[in-house]
């Protein structure tokens, strides 16, 4: 992370909660990102439109606090479909405040959407993460259904194959989704046992939580 | 009873059918209606069942975030192992035999997530010292008049109390509105050979609770796992709804509070003559349960809904704390006369599991006597109300407790790492099921995603 900018998060806190500081982390490795977060003052709220998911960011002096729910007196406020923000055409989120905060609401838009890199490279982060893990696959190849292109992470030869889009991949890589879920939409395959698929997806779901 | 006389005892009884009963890790009873030449070909191991009942949430969605060694893969068959001491003739059906299983592996070998032989074997490790225990559960739940069906419809808000609406309690005026209802349930109790000591109105406007004799701690739960089931079947049969929620809404909540005693070649071992010091072993039992009470709030209060009861000043203690014959401590010493020498917890809710409940109990015990652990002075206080600051404050939230689980050596040391790890992933499952399928992050009182989930089956 950047230095001189601090990500906290509340007692116990929520998935939510935990997804967005996630987020911020992710954002901050990029200086200019870093710097987007260290000017921003004010808050901003995340509602989803779907169910009752909500979490507020407090940004003040290089330091974004998150805590559940929406404050009713966040600068901006952003209500979108959150289950459906990795989406590959996300739901376009409304937002409130951006008129009176027009800084805020652009810097946390950016905040919020980090970069991401190309499914390979997320890819290795995400094994940095999970291998060793008890009950993680020794290796992994992944394969893209776009180009046929593949990596093996871990040892050869791999005990487990993931299949999918490159922006499935890589959505699931840098944390965005849960890997069973994506295998029970269909937007990944899995060949391999079950029992690595729930360590996997365990992981996946750590990854998204922050690690 | 053995495997050999089964085949008798069904002929003798008339029975054509067994239900099986096993137990969740979440206490609901799961099992199958057996024809009994299926039963009794399938003895000594018992008839298979999916591992899916141990691999699922409340919710019915699989837990597929971590793996155990005891999985089999892609959901293979365990076994419902009777204990054909509980084998017993339905009260309710002809020809209907039921029984209480384990679960067990394939090859025999206890399942480390079956809540009976959990406790089993901590009972088992407390007979190593020479030590005894018995228990007796107070089982509370609040009867609703509308059906099932109808508090369905309702989405189980603004439903009618079976009694006066006033929180009283201990009021012959609601006992008598509930009396069909109750003499039902003990009529079908006693025919199951579970005694009752007493019944009365409770505090929350329809509120019951049960009191059952104290005995050895297998037989205490599985009389609850049965009075409970019991309680299900009477309601869906008079068209009215009961439920064993720790908070079903506003009103007082329903705990699951168990007393136990201990005995040492028939000597209570709580005793203490008035005016005079606990013994030894009373110390350092009492030291175990407060060293491990955190660890055990998750078993104790498994649920998102179990800590919406452990606010201040609402009966539930929220303190670590234990003090002779004081209900506001979260363990109640009675120790003065040898006959009744018992300890109560009182912090268990009534949506617990009670072989977890009674497990997490007497293995934190045996973690202060194996461990010589000196208990904290007795509260002197009245432990409701206490500020958050300077007084060992119970965790509050599903999460916390899971934490306090998962780092406490001493649970662990009894419990098995198999155990307890599998728990605390269900628990840190619940947790994340409840945000991220429409529970309310800041709710502070009973969301609709807790009524859908917990109001008829825990």
């Amino acid at each position: 992370m950047a230095g001189g900018v601090r990500i906290e998060v509340e007692d116990d806190p929520t998935p939510m909660v935990l997804i967005l500081a996630a987020t911020l982390r992710r954002a901050v490795r990029t200086e200019k990102l870093a710097d987007t977060l260290r000017s921003a003052r004010g808050s901003v709220a995340l509602k989803s439109t779907t169910d009752p998911q909500a979490a507020t960011i407090r940004f003040a002096d290089g330091t974004a606090r998150v805590e559940r729910g929406a404050a009713t007196d966040a600068d901006v406020t952003i209500a979108t479909d959150v289950n459906a923000l990795s989406d590959e055409h996300p739901p376009k989120p409304k937002v409130s405040g951006a008129a009176r905060h027009p800084k805020l609401a652009l810097a946390a838009s950016k905040l919020l959407e980090p970069p991401q890199d190309s499914w390979q490279i997320e890819a290795g982060r995400f094994w940095a993460f999970c291998a060793g893990h008890p009950g993680v696959p020794s290796g992994i190849r992944v394969v893209c259904r776009d180009d046929r292109s593949e990596i093996t992470l871990g040892s050869a030869p791999p005990e487990y194959e993931l299949q999918g889009r490159a922006h499935a991949l890589a959505s699931l890589f840098c944390g965005n989704t849960v890997l069973g879920q994506e295998v029970l939409d269909g937007k990944l395959y899995a060949v391999g046992a079950l029992s690595h698929t729930a360590e996997l997806t365990g992981r996946s779901i750590a990854w998204m939580l922050g690690g | 009873m053995e495997a050999a006389g089964v085949a008798a005892w069904l002929d003798e009884h008339g029975i054509d059918w067994i239900r099986t009963e096993g137990v969740s890790i979440d206490g609901l009873v799961i099992g199958k209606h057996l024809h009994r030449s299926k039963f009794v070909g399938a003895l000594p191991l018992g008839n298979a069942i999916t591992e899916l009942v141990f691999g699922y949430d409340l919710g019915g969605t699989p837990y597929l975030a971590w793996w155990d060694d005891w999985r089999l893969e892609a959901l293979g068959d365990i076994h419902q192992q009777p204990d054909l001491d509980t084998l017993v003739v339905s009260p309710d059906r002809p020809n209907t035999a039921q029984v209480l299983c384990n679960a067990v592996n394939p090859d025999g070998s206890p399942l480390p997530v079956c809540a009976r032989t959990v406790l089993r074997r901590v009972a088992e490790r407390l007979a190593e010292h020479g030590i005894e225990a018995k228990a007796a559960f107070e089982i509370e739940a609040i009867v609703f008049r509308e059906s099932v069906l109808d508090a369905r419809g309702r989405k189980y808000r603004n439903l009618t109390p079976m009694s006066h609406p006033t929180a009283l309690g201990y009021l012959h005026y609601n006992s008598r509105e509930q009396m069909a209802y109750i003499d039902e349930v003990l009529q079908r109790v006693a025919a199951l050979g579970i005694p009752i000591e007493g019944w009365h109105d409770e505090a929350a406007p329809g509120q019951f609770e049960l009191n059952i004799p104290p005995s050895d701690p297998l037989t205490a739960c599985d009389r609850v796992v049965r009075i409970k089931q019991v309680t299900r079947e009477v309601a869906l049969e008079q068209g009215c709804t009961v439920t064993f929620m720790a908070k079903a809404n506003e009103a007082y909540g329903n705990g699951l509070h168990v007393h136990h005693s201990l005995t040492r070649a028939g000597e209570p071992l709580f005793y203490a003559p008035d005016g005079h010091e606990l013994s030894e072993i009373s110390r350092h039992w009492i030291g175990g349960l407060m060293a491990t009470m955190a660890g055990a709030t998750s078993m104790l209060c498994p649920t998102i809904n179990s800590f919406r009861r452990m606010v201040g000043f609402a009966a539930a203690p929220t303190v670590a704390s234990w003090a002779e014959d004081n209900k506001s401590a979260a363990l109640r010493v009675l120790s003065t006369a040898p006959k009744s020498a018992r300890l109560e917890q009182r912090v268990a809710s009534g949506d617990a599991n009670p072989y977890l409940v009674l497990a997490a109990v007497l293995a934190g015990g045996l973690a202060g006597i194996e461990n010589a652990i000196e208990p904290p002075p007795a509260l002197a206080v009245a432990g409701w109300g206490l500020p958050p600051e300077g007084w060992p404050h119970l965790p509050n939230t599903i999460t916390k407790a899971a934490d306090a689980l998962a780092a406490d050596t001493n649970l662990r040391g009894v419990l098995g790492d198999p155990f307890v790890d599998y728990y605390v992933n269900t628990r840190r499952w619940e947790w994340l099921m409840y945000h991220t399928t429409g529970g309310d992050p800041v709710a502070d009182t009973v969301t609709q995603w807790e009524l859908d989930r917990y109001f008829e089956l825990v």
